[in-house]
């Protein structure tokens, strides 16, 4: 018996885990092969997947290139970058941000953000979700078929329990099952350090399309640890994009009416422009800014130099290089004690970035990786780690900010220092303030700020069941956990009696257990949908081939097929003109079996004609 | 440590899990953080050496290793790992370190004590003087810094001197070591003021 199953255990396939980098522009997977993480490659190519999504007038959703291709043509229903908006809420979001986004944001009864396209409304989770069913999906291709099931996904380090939450969410949507939650800078230096066997300590600075990290690590004998983190999480190559729009609309302004500026297509065309341009001009000394827009009256073209751009950039690179000092400081470290800079992300391909860098550390930053490739590198690394094969290597992060509660005065109280080795807990006693309460609230907060209002709120949790008691005397113990992915999770227990209090969590920028179970179900009919939807596009594309085929031989058909067969082929024929337009899978599905079988005939004749003038003027032995 | 693995009969250098066989325990509530790193109590700690069985026991605990175990084994690494870490901050802080010793010892803790002496609240309210009026790199407060610096230095000898070797449970000594912490809270968190105050935003 106990043979037998052995057996069967040895013949399970090895499961896989791929690592994803879910960036802002662009997401990558990339799996541990032969002793070392590999971007996972589609026809020969890395099989980078623009995070942007196309929904259709009739709600069919595309993701990656083809979305890209259609931002252009159908901005208002081409959502990207929306990892900007994981976690958040409306009214914590930029203006000016909001006013250059080509498609529609509004907000949850709860007042978290949601995309509205195509008069359907999408969380920034759902978006997420569709973005990492394709990442899966291309991996799955570039592996042969086998399916993914589980996978690492980075974060920006500098993400908070909300935006860390939201992530884990999509990916529950995606169908995925998420190993782990790796920091984006952590993952880059764990694809350095495999590389280089360094030792020491390692500034990782990473400038991705929405959002800025920068993590000091120490590496010793395998182990990674992060000694501290800092970073902005809205503030990203997008805001060089930015920079450039305005530029472009003030080149504008007077000779255009203002609301061409609330124009989608402008919006996006002006996007795109910019991002053009700014990619030019870190090859270039100058690059042309232009867009032409006829129908809106828009017609401009201006030359920007780098030495301009540069300018326009400082701020931005100012505000991240202050995140630099305040994470060397947190580790106690100055930038002369740092042995090796690591860049990563797009953005660091600026030459203006590098240099200022560089000029801040002091030493030239490393480069040999591809900054597009390095994290979701390290994420095939780390699951590697996971899938338990050895413990050579460790990871030791920390969470970026600190974590507390709402004291009654509106204070913040710390309960974990930002920067604290995770995973970590603390336990906090409550007590009650009136005879015979049977509820508690508290308020959890995450951030650096005295005041409770100047902290992000996390959630406000109500602890229920505790048992009826004179004021003060419930001794109520609260245990916060921070687990290994940063997440929060709170339980509770009245230590009096022993009985565990339940406890209702309403986050404050993010989605209830109930809302993602919701979500799931109608992800699973939508996925149906999905899929009916491509099958019945494919199968009329199939229609059309086998048509053109059939007419184009017709003539044949006439001469050399019984009058049965050619019978059968006309109605086959006429059925399947009818079926391009239908939008029935089932009647498409029949409309092309009966096309193929009545084919058949002509098939063979065609066959036998060809087989005959192959055979005909050659010797027998070339056969 | 006597301990040993209930699982594999092996000496356990931790209470958190086996370096042996790898089996995690799950440790009594509360565990000493000197017991945690396999360390006997007292002031003096080689940073090093806790470093080193940071990493070395982390590599037994660490989430990461049990990621495929179902969720009753990850949520023991979980609570072990965090175990491990808070036992770290308590034991690489000279300060936390002090204190868990004089708790261990039955000493006072920091509200028996009641209120500091006139004198040096007194002190205490001139630092929070220069604090509020004088600018950031001013010479006030440059100096105040240089002040509280020295002043932390030598309640933190007198603290260490006291607590080595480690005196008697209950004596009379505890109540002066907790007087030294108490005075050196307050002067943490004035150069923590200062430091915030100078810190880039």
């Amino acid at each position: 018996m106990g043979y037998i199953e052995l057996e069967v255990l040895e013949d399970q396939p090895k499961r896989v885990v791929i690592g994803i980098d879910l960036g802002t522009t662009n997401s990558l997977p990339a799996i541990w092969k032969d002793g070392r993480p590999e971007v996972l490659e589609v026809e020969g190519e890395p099989a980078l997947i623009p995070s942007v999504v196309h929904v259709s007038g009739e709600g069919t959703a595309v993701v990656g290139r083809a979305a890209r291709a259609r931002s252009m043509d159908d901005p208002a229903h081409t959502i990207h970058s929306i990892k900007r908006f994981m976690g958040r809420s409306l009214d914590e979001l930029d203006e000016a941000v909001l006013g250059r986004l080509p498609y529609q944001v509004s907000q949850t009864e709860r007042g978290l953000v949601q995309v509205e396209v195509a008069g359907k409304r999408f969380t920034p989770q759902e978006i997420s979700a569709l973005i990492l069913r394709e990442v899966a999906a291309q991996a799955s291709v570039a592996m042969g078929g086998a399916e993914v099931l589980s996978a690492v996904i980075t974060v920006p380090a500098y993400f908070d329990d909300a935006q860390r939450q939201a992530t884990r969410d999509a990916a529950r949507l995606a169908g995925l099952e998420v190993l782990r939650i790796v920091n984006e800078p952590t993952a880059a230096s764990l694809a350095y350090g495999l590389d280089q066997k360094e030792e020491g300590t390692v500034a990782v600075y990473d400038l991705g399309g929405g959002t800025f990290d920068v993590s000091i690590l120490s590496i010793e004998d395998g182990v990674f640890q992060v000694l501290s983190t800092n970073g902005d999480t809205s503030l990203g190559g997008d805001d060089l994009d930015a920079a450039l729009v305005d530029l472009l609309r003030g080149e504008l302004e007077g000779t255009v009416d203002g609301s061409v500026f609330e124009e989608p297509a402008f919006r996006q065309a002006a996007r795109l422009a910019a991002e053009k341009a700014k990619i030019a001009l870190s090859r270039d000394p100058a690059a042309d800014l232009a867009i032409s827009l006829p129908e809106l009256g828009v017609n401009v073209r201006r030359t920007v130099t780098r030495e301009e751009f540069d300018g326009l950039a400082a701020p931005l690179i100012e505000r991240s290089l202050r995140c630099c000092e305040r994470a060397l400081k947190d580790a106690e470290l100055e930038p002369g004690d740092v042995d090796e800079v690591v860049l990563v992300g797009g953005s660091t391909r600026v030459p203006r970035v590098r240099a200022e860098v560089e000029r801040f550390f002091g030493r030239a930053p490393h480069t040999e990786l591809d900054p597009d490739q390095v994290v979701a590198l390290g994420a095939a690394a780390q699951a590697e780690v996971l899938m338990g094969s050895s413990r050579d290597i460790l990871l030791m992060d920390v969470t970026p900010l600190s974590l507390g509660l709402e004291t009654m005065g509106g204070a913040a109280e710390k309960l974990i220092q930002r920067n604290s080795r995770i995973p970590c807990s603390v336990k906090e006693g409550f007590t009650t303030y009136a005879d015979n309460q049977s509820a508690i609230d508290f308020h959890v907060l995450q951030g650096e700020r005295e005041l409770a209002a100047d902290c992000r709120s996390l959630g406000r949790f109500k602890l229920t069941g505790i048992p009826p008691m004179p004021a003060g005397l419930p001794r109520v113990g609260v245990k916060f956990h921070l687990d290994a992915d940063g997440i929060l999770t709170v339980s509770a227990k009245e230590e009096s009696t022993g009985a565990s209090a339940s406890i209702e969590v309403k986050p404050s920028h993010g989605l209830t257990e109930d809302e993602v179970s919701a979500m799931l179900e109608a992800s699973l009919e939508n996925a149906q949908k999905d899929f009916e939807e491509r099958r019945r596009v494919d199968l009329i594309a199939e229609i059309g081939i086998m048509l053109r085929h059939a007419t184009a031989n017709l003539a044949v058909a006439e001469e050399r097929l019984d009058r049965e067969s050619m019978e059968d082929l006309r109605e086959a024929i006429a059925s399947a003109k009818e079926a391009q337009s239908s939008n029935e899978l089932d009647l498409v599905q029949t409309a092309r079996d009966t096309l193929d079988r009545a084919t058949m005939p002509l098939a063979t004749v065609l066959m036998d004609s060809v087989v005959k003038e192959a055979v005909s003027g050659k010797k027998l032995g070339d056969v | 440590m006597d301990a040993v693995c209930p699982s594999c009969g092996a000496g356990l250098e931790t209470p958190l899990a086996c370096g042996a066989c790898g089996v995690l325990m799950l440790p009594e509530d509360p565990v000493c953080p000197f017991a945690i790193f396999g360390l006997a109590p007292g002031f003096e700690v080689d940073r090093g050496d806790l470093k080193s069985r940071l990493r070395r026991f982390t590599r037994l605990v660490h989430p990461d290793f049990f990621a495929l175990e179902g969720e009753e084994t990850l949520a023991k690494a979980e609570h072990n790992n965090a175990l491990l870490n808070e036992a770290y901050g308590v034991l690489s802080d000279e300060a936390r370190r002090a204190n868990q010793l004089l708790e261990g010892l039955g000493g006072p803790s920091e509200k028996d004590l009641g209120s500091m002496p006139q004198a040096f609240l007194m002190e205490v309210m001139e630092w929070n003087e220069v604090l509020e009026d004088a600018a950031p790199g001013s010479p006030e407060l440059l100096e105040l810094e240089r002040e509280l610096t020295e002043q932390r230095d030598r309640l933190a000898a007198e603290v260490g001197a006291a607590l080595t070797p480690l005196p008697q449970p209950g004596g009379e000594s505890l109540a002066g070591i907790r007087q030294s912490l108490n005075a050196r809270r307050y002067v943490d968190r004035a150069l923590g003021r200062i430091s915030a105050g100078s810190a880039p935003s």
